[in-house]
């Protein structure tokens, strides 16, 4: 297997990855979903460093192996543990047969409007698969509960965003990148203490909250 | 460009003085934290100040650079700050068991500045991006500081929707660094690239982006909440100069695209900034919250300013003079917003009545905030507001001008019927107890009203000429 192959396999499985998140409703699995997508992220990475002989996209790699792959998902996972009714989706915000055929749905509708919007545009190879990957990620945000299943939204999201910029034959500037990274570490840890608050107040998830309405 | 050694000097200290005033915070109690907290926010005002003064121009190290527009946004950021720092500690001692205790309090604002400052100072888009999302990590919790429901909410939706948002902004950048190869802002200026799809793409993704931080419709849903939610002095600071700070970011992206440029380009803007402006002016008819009020008020506002961006030419000294009157007046509103609530003990506009009696400083302040903030005269959003609507004029667009004086109008009259209600309107039930009025808690929206009002009628030394500046900068005339 030559490495435009490797690439290939990598990025169909970051997009099949994402279609796992999306039709899964335990929190648990979402986390090891994320952080396989993660790894295949790395993968990814890896092999275009291996490639392009570029130092950046190696630390990139583990970086992103670092933080997404290990750091994250224990944060996560510790929540999990610490509340226990978090660890599943309401039944009732999730229907795993409908968010299935809405991710499917947004693939093939990401696919058109890459084609006709995007493509004319991007010189890149292979840059509609992180732009679907954006999309799923938005889903995950906007239809989930579960504040932990929307951080893991967050994540995929950014990971669409990592892969995109290092699909640029040039590369997106490393120091932006691992920033970036960086960044999402700060939002977890801001979306996990906000969380816990969330328990303090005895927010449910999905609460209305009638002073915010308006 | 060789910049003199006492420009690099003066935006070290406007970027650094906060973070060593919250580090020397952490050795004195937490009753004196507020001490070191004032101190460097007077530090970085002065810097700030200073760069204004000088007209700072340079790039520094790959990563900071300042020019006009720079310049008055250090000035504006740390201007804001220092009001909010020295209103902070009237408002924190009413807080009911507050979540963060002042020297963290202290120090998350502080943290929330810098990257607001790092922002308007980098010298690149994605460095830009850095600091814009760094806001929203440093911002969040403060949301939480009075420890509600709502606000641990409205905090939630806050870090999701903005994040969410700027990603879209990044995607933007990633696009842009494919198209040209830098994101070096002074080089993009220099050089633009040539338009085409992938250019208009950029900036469709950055409008999109960071609108969704300045508040755009229809990416605005946290704004209303983390500006009603957020003590006072924070909902000032959010406002005031946050929201500003994501316009600035953009308007960066923005100026890639030639003043002339493509038209479907500004039109984009345009109809982006008047319908945010429309539907602003629209829903805040039937709040229930003053601070959700102001919230409204201020996208309304950021949609002119979108509007005279698309614009151009004039439109963008508009802008520029309405955001900057904009801060001074909205943060003054936020303050009397602040002593509303410390001494009612409710943000429900329907429960506070007869604040000219009870409240007298606060409720002259309030009523002269409401009418600057809504563009009366002689404030300077007045004239920033007739700037607007002459632009649209003069570019050929009557149709834009007739909707700009509907959004303006209808806000005006929404926001001063129900500012006007709490202080003017008698209770049904006459016992109407006399509130206490700090005197810090009336000195500093006095003083922020007064560079509101005097930007309308005078052309303030250093100020003024420095919005000319960054208006010409840009492209933009200036009358």
């Amino acid at each position: 297997m030559d490495a435009p192959e490797a690439l290939g396999i990598l990025g169909v499985g970051i997009l099949l990855s994402s279609l796992y998140l999306q039709s899964e409703s335990f929190v648990g699995p979402q986390v090891t979903g994320i952080a396989l997508q993660s790894l295949l992220l790395a993968g990814f990475l890896g092999v275009l460093a291996w490639t392009e002989a570029s130092v950046g996209l190696a630390i990139l790699a583990a970086l992103t192996v670092l933080l997404r792959v290990v750091v994250i998902p224990y944060i996560l996972r510790r929540q999990i543990t610490a509340f226990r009714w978090r660890a599943r989706e309401h039944r009732a915000a999730h229907r795993v047969t409908g968010h299935a055929l809405a991710a499917v749905a947004l693939a093939i509708l990401g696919w058109e409007v890459y084609s006709l919007a995007m493509a004319p545009a991007i010189t890149a190879p292979g840059t509609a698969l992180p732009f679907i990957l954006l999309l799923e990620g938005f889903l995950m945000l906007a239809t989930r509960g579960n504040t932990l299943v929307q951080v893991v939204g967050y994540l995929e999201e950014e990971n669409a965003l990592i892969y995109l910029g290092a699909l640029f034959s040039h590369g997106f500037p490393l120091l932006v990148e691992a920033v970036v990274s960086l960044d999402v570490v700060g939002v977890v840890l801001v979306a996990v203490i906000l969380s816990i608050q969330r328990d303090v107040a005895g927010i449910p998830e999905g609460a209305h909250v009638e002073e915010l309405s308006g | 460009m060789t910049a003199p050694p006492l420009i690099p000097a003066a935006l070290l200290v406007t970027l650094l003085a906060l973070p060593a005033g919250a580090a020397l915070s952490w050795s004195v109690s937490q009753e004196k934290a507020h001490l070191f907290a004032r101190a460097a926010s007077v530090a970085a005002f002065l810097a700030a100040l200073l760069l204004l003064v000088v007209q700072a121009r340079g790039q520094w190290g790959g990563f900071l650079a300042l020019d006009p527009l720079s310049d008055l946004f250090l000035f504006l950021v740390t201007s804001i700050h220092l009001t909010s720092v020295w209103y902070s500690r009237g408002y924190l001692s009413d807080v009911h068991e507050p979540f963060l205790l002042p020297r963290t309090y202290y120090a998350l604002l502080a943290a929330f500045t810098v990257a607001m400052l790092f922002t308007v100072s980098a010298s690149d888009l994605g460095l830009l991006w850095i600091g814009v999302e760094s806001t929203t990590v440093a911002s969040a919790l403060l949301i939480v500081l009075e420890r509600k429901v709502a606000s641990v909410e409205a905090a939630w939706r806050y870090t999701l929707i903005a994040s969410a948002g700027l990603a879209v902004a990044l995607l933007g950048l990633v696009l842009l660094y494919q198209a040209t190869g830098t994101l070096n802002i002074r080089t993009l200026a220099e050089a633009p690239p040539p338009f085409s799809l992938l250019v208009g793409l950029v900036v469709a993704l950055s409008l999109v982006g960071f609108g969704t931080k300045v508040g755009i419709f229809p990416m605005h849903a946290w704004l209303p909440d983390a500006h009603s939610e957020a003590p006072a002095p924070v909902s000032a600071l959010f406002s005031g100069v946050l929201l500003p700070t994501a316009l600035y970011a953009f308007l960066r992206v923005e100026a890639i695209v030639p003043q002339g440029g493509p038209l479907p380009l500004h039109a984009l803007v345009e109809a982006f900034g008047l319908t945010t402006a429309l539907v602003a002016a629209l829903l805040l008819q039937e709040q229930r919250s003053f601070k959700r009020l102001l919230a409204y008020s201020s996208m309304e506002n950021m949609g002119l300013a979108l509007v005279g961006i698309g614009i151009g030419g004039i439109g963008l000294y508009a802008a520029l003079l309405l955001v900057v009157a904009h801060a001074y007046a909205k943060s003054s509103a936020f303050y009397c917003a602040g002593n509303v609530l410390r001494a009612t003990g409710t943000n429900r506009i329907a429960e506070v009545r007869d604040l000219r009696h009870r409240m007298p400083w606060t409720a002259g302040l309030w009523v002269l905030s409401g009418l600057a903030v809504t563009g009366a005269p002689p404030f300077g959003t007045f004239l920033a507001e007739v700037l607007l609507v002459a632009a649209a004029l003069a570019s050929g667009s009557p149709a834009v001008a007739v909707l700009l004086v509907t959004a303006i109008a209808v806000a005006f009259l929404g926001v001063n019927h129900q500012l006007g209600g709490m202080v003017f309107h008698r209770p049904a039930v006459p016992a109407s107890p006399v509130l206490r009025e700090p005197r810090d808690s009336v000195a500093l929206p006095l003083a922020n009203l007064g560079v509101a009002l005097a930007i309308g009628i005078v052309s303030i030394p250093y100020l003024s000429p420095a919005i000319r500046a960054a208006a010409q900068l840009l492209g933009g005339l200036v009358p």
